[in-house]
């Protein structure tokens, strides 16, 4: 199946502001991330905590809708997904 | 009641809003959290645009690394108190508005009467804990909160009226991790600009604010986009609050 990810602020710096993941069906929103970051460890720094979870501040919306709560790792993806990561920017 | 000299000054704005919109700024107070990337822009405008009592708050001194985006500091006020320096320029913008300079540190003991009697809250802090704190604040005593942050050539922005709008703690149920975060200015005139207009608009009572709607800057790619946020019920915050403030009134 085709997942879209959006990626915004440092996400996009990193990865580009739109990729297309080819994953297999059922893959969750956890499978969807470790993909990312096999290729970037950059990515990986940004997105997970030293546990291996994706770290709490990241906004997860999976076609427009937030996606939240501790369940939000284990959340299948579908093809044509849009699956979108926001960090919070925290500087003023 | 505006002067002469108030009538010239803001012609070009009473024109677009008339003396009944300039007499609501007049008789605002607004409260700006931070005199630094974001909230010297902030106040610079809420300034010139004639908002008639501003408190700025900031612990801080001035030091030359601020100088890249804190742009009512400049290279003379080294070493000199953030809120004495933004204070001077801004009085001498516009003589006309009261300014109050508010050198503390904000924290539970100071925040509550801080902001308590004011129309308008500003975050232009450069932290969460602070920001959670304004939050409740906001929250506890249903005050606007404008909120504003920037790292780099990224931005965000959003307005929250509690009870009507997801509050911080909704949008943002953790902190990002501390850091010395990379900026160029212009993200944060940007961001603070925005921020600005959003306190004028609601003043005014005219346009439609970011009411749950969280607007991203990206200034590497001039993209401006928007997220939806949405109250959490459980918000620690704001899930007590009613859902509509008019509610109250009937």
């Amino acid at each position: 199946m085709i997942v879209r990810i959006k990626a915004f602020a440092r996400f996009r710096e990193i990865i580009g502001s739109e990729n297309t993941l080819d994953l297999d069906e059922g893959t969750p929103v956890l499978g969807a991330l470790k993909n990312l970051s096999a290729g970037s460890k950059d990515f990986r720094d940004a997105c997970f905590d030293r546990e291996g979870t994706i770290a709490s501040h990241v906004v997860l919306m999976i076609n427009g809708k937030r996606i939240s709560g501790r369940d939000r790792e284990s959340m299948v993806l579908h093809d044509g997904d849009e699956l979108a990561i926001f960090p919070p920017v925290a500087g003023g | 009641m505006l002067s002469c000299d108030e009538l010239e000054r803001y012609h070009r704005q009473i024109m677009l809003f008339g003396e009944a919109g300039q007499e609501k700024l007049k008789s605002a107070r607004v409260v700006i959290a931070g005199a630094g990337g974001l909230g010297c822009p902030v106040a610079t405008y809420l300034a010139v645009a004639g908002v008639g009592h501003l408190r700025i708050i900031d612990h801080d001194t001035v030091d030359r690394s601020n100088l890249n985006r804190q742009i009512l500091h400049w290279d003379m006020d080294t070493g000199r108190a953030k809120t004495e320096s933004a204070g001077k320029k801004l009085q001498a913008i516009n003589p006309d508005i009261e300014i109050e300079e508010a050198r503390v540190r904000i924290n539970e003991e100071t925040a509550p009467g801080l902001v308590r009697d004011t129309d308008a809250i500003v975050d232009a802090m450069d932290n969460y804990p602070t920001r959670y704190l304004l939050n409740h604040l906001a929250c506890k005593f249903g005050i606007p909160l404008f909120h504003g942050a920037i790292r780099g050539f990224d931005g965000q922005v959003t307005t929250i009226i509690p009870g009507r709008t997801a509050c911080l703690s909704c949008i943002f149920p953790k902190a990002p991790p501390k850091e010395i975060f990379p900026v160029i200015g212009v993200t944060a005139g940007i961001i603070g600009l925005i921020q600005a207009n959003e306190v004028i608009k609601y003043l005014l009572g005219t346009g439609e604010l970011l009411e749950n709607r969280l607007l991203i800057w990206d200034g590497l790619h001039s993209i401006l986009e928007e997220i939806n946020v949405e109250r959490d019920q459980s918000c620690i915050e704001c899930s007590q609050l009613q859902s509509d403030p008019m509610e109250k009134v009937k």
